[in-house]
């Protein structure tokens, strides 16, 4: 169940969201890490820290994401806070997987841009 | 196989791994196209140069900057006028070319002094203009002339100009990528941080990745006047020399080309903490998207939501009128890179066309990893194509209608396949929600263009003699 709803966020994530692909592995991995984050924080009604200019641009992606997904899969906003921490580790997961630890993109890992 | 030899690539068999369809069950884990690597011998490259990358893409774009290019004249020649970047204060980079014509006792002796003697004539001959790009070629970086030192002692010699050495020859890097690359990183090393802007606005930000084609930076710059967001530099469309020497002050990153122009915005942040944030500027959807974040990351959410329903009320009766008559089409797009992922989903869910094959000329693997996850299944997803290989996509896909350059558009022409300039534009600009509603236009006229028949038709019937031998 929750892999079939893992599957439905991240053919979101993959379609639209141009963040997951930047040029580096750190900077992927410093998406996915803020912009969960915030995602999560969104969908359980938790207060965002926006002091930080990073802290902004993640909320700015995050809030769309988060509106999109409460369109396109109205079960998000049924379930409980413990069980979208559930899905949005997954999806990260996945997200980590697909896009740096398994990519084959050969220019990820250079240290410089 | 997602990986696809085709017939006419049977003696190049290595071109397998640059085109892939996109089937089901398989992901960018198990396959990506080889991109960014030296085009393979035998194969006919539509690709361009890094000087070119470099001049014609960002560089020659500023409306306030003398291009001089150290080298023969065709480099100069074929890098002018063949880009649509217009600027609001006349035009002054489409109207002037500037070279030091190297001859050859220049090649044999050094150009250095013809480079200086150069450079103060054109500053003597337009003395309102006080910056300068110099650009290397092929034969000026053969030679090893000194292009720092020459700018350096012009500097000394003339202290109200400002130049920047941009030492990318044609043989550099295996495409015009290498060219963006070196001017992105140049730029931000030597020029960013030496003036300090008018800050006019609470919210301020850099535009990167956008370069005026037929107005797209003058029609986005209506939307970020309209949000009260200053834009300390666009990086280049219509902008100037010392707008780019500030952008360390901005505080956000605005990307749309992150291919040519990522590498700017990467070394902004890491250099001066000022966030990135990709966009995607063609299309409905996406143009309302982007608009939604860069009003959130300043906290002016009711501005964009007003400015999105003033556009849509404009221009998206419009756009359906379009939608109704291209739902169905079949495109194929056959650029630089970016384009690619940028139009996939937007000519999709905007306009109901199906991209069902895309080449692209400089991308990287990044590229074709977002192409990939953006385009269908059945779609072919080609790095660096050459003739044949599109003559064989054609037979395959059957598109109805071809976004592509004026070289491989002359090859489109001549099949009566319609035709839309995806580099610059038919009549464009066609970022934000009119530009988009121009492309639909440009899309449906050129799908419906009366002359497409009258061109395919000859009135003697089959008797003519026609010399495919010769092509086959």
């Amino acid at each position: 169940m929750n892999t079939e709803k893992i599957d439905q966020l991240y053919g979101y994530v993959q379609e639209r969201c141009l963040w997951q692909f930047f040029s580096r592995s750190w900077d992927r991995q410093e998406n996915i890490d803020g912009i969960l984050k915030a995602a999560t924080d969104l969908l359980t009604g938790k207060e965002l820290e926006l002091e930080t200019p990073m802290a902004r641009l993640f909320y700015a992606d995050a809030k769309i994401m988060v509106a999109d997904f409460k369109q396109r899969f109205p079960w998000i906003e049924e379930i409980g806070p413990a069980q979208i921490r559930d899905l949005m580790h997954g999806l990260k997961d996945k997200l980590v997987e697909f896009t740096i630890t398994k990519s084959l993109n050969r220019e990820l890992n250079h240290s410089l841009y | 196989m997602p990986m696809v030899l085709l017939k006419c690539d049977k003696d190049i068999p290595e071109r397998e791994k640059h085109i892939y369809l996109k089937v089901d069950g398989e992901d960018s884990r198990d396959f990506l196209p080889v991109s960014n690597a030296a085009t393979l011998p035998g194969t006919l490259s539509e690709r361009g140069c890094a000087f070119c990358g470099a001049k014609l893409v960002i560089g020659g774009v500023l409306k306030d900057t003398i291009q001089m290019i150290h080298g023969p004249v065709g480099c100069a020649y074929d890098t002018w006028h063949t880009k649509r970047y217009p600027t609001d204060n006349g035009h002054f980079n489409m109207k002037y070319v500037w070279s030091t014509d190297m001859k050859e006792s220049h090649i044999v002796f050094g150009g250095e002094k013809r480079l200086e003697k150069s450079i103060n004539e054109a500053f003597d001959e337009m003395p309102d203009i006080k910056r300068m790009f110099v650009y290397t070629t092929c034969p000026t970086a053969l030679i090893g002339d000194d292009v720092k030192a020459v700018a350096k002692k012009v500097m000394s010699e003339r202290p109200d100009v400002d130049i920047f050495t941009c030492e990318c020859p044609g043989f550099a890097g295996v495409s015009q990528s290498k060219g963006h690359h070196v001017l992105n990183i140049g730029w931000i090393n030597e020029k960013v941080g030496t003036v300090e802007p008018v800050i006019t606005s609470k919210y301020t930000m850099n535009f990167i990745g956008d370069f005026n084609i037929q107005g797209d930076t003058q029609l986005l710059n209506q939307y970020w006047e309209k949000l009260g967001i200053q834009v300390i530099a666009h990086f280049t469309g219509n902008g100037t020399y010392d707008d780019l020497r500030a952008m360390h002050r901005a505080q956000l990153s605005v990307v749309n080309c992150a291919r040519s122009s990522g590498y700017i915005a990467n070394e902004l942040k890491k250099q001066y903490g000022i966030p990135r944030l990709d966009i995607d500027s063609w299309g409905f959807n996406y143009m309302a998207e982007a608009i939604r974040k860069i009003c959130a990351f300043f906290g002016i959410e009711d501005r964009g939501e007003a400015l999105i329903a003033d556009e849509y009320t404009k221009w998206k009766p419009k756009l359906d009128w379009y939608k109704e008559r291209l739902k169905g089409t079949k495109m194929a797009i056959w650029t630089g890179g970016p384009r690619l992922w940028h139009w996939t989903k937007s000519v999709e869910d905007d306009l109901g066309v199906q991209v069902v094959a895309m080449s692209s000329k400089f991308g990287h693997q990044e590229d074709f990893e977002k192409v990939i996850a953006r385009g269908k299944q059945g779609t072919y997803y080609i790095d660096d194509g050459n003739e044949l290989e599109f003559f064989e996509i054609i037979e395959l896909v059957k598109p109805d209608i071809i976004f592509t350059g004026p070289r491989v558009g002359e090859l489109v022409k001549k099949l009566h396949i319609p035709y839309v300039n995806g580099h610059g534009y038919h009549n464009g600009p066609y970022m934000g929600f009119e530009g988009f509603v121009n492309l639909a236009r440009d899309t449906y006229n050129a799908m419906y263009n009366p002359l497409l028949k009258l061109a395919a038709t000859d009135i003697r019937g089959p008797v003519s003699t026609r010399f495919l031998e010769a092509a086959e």
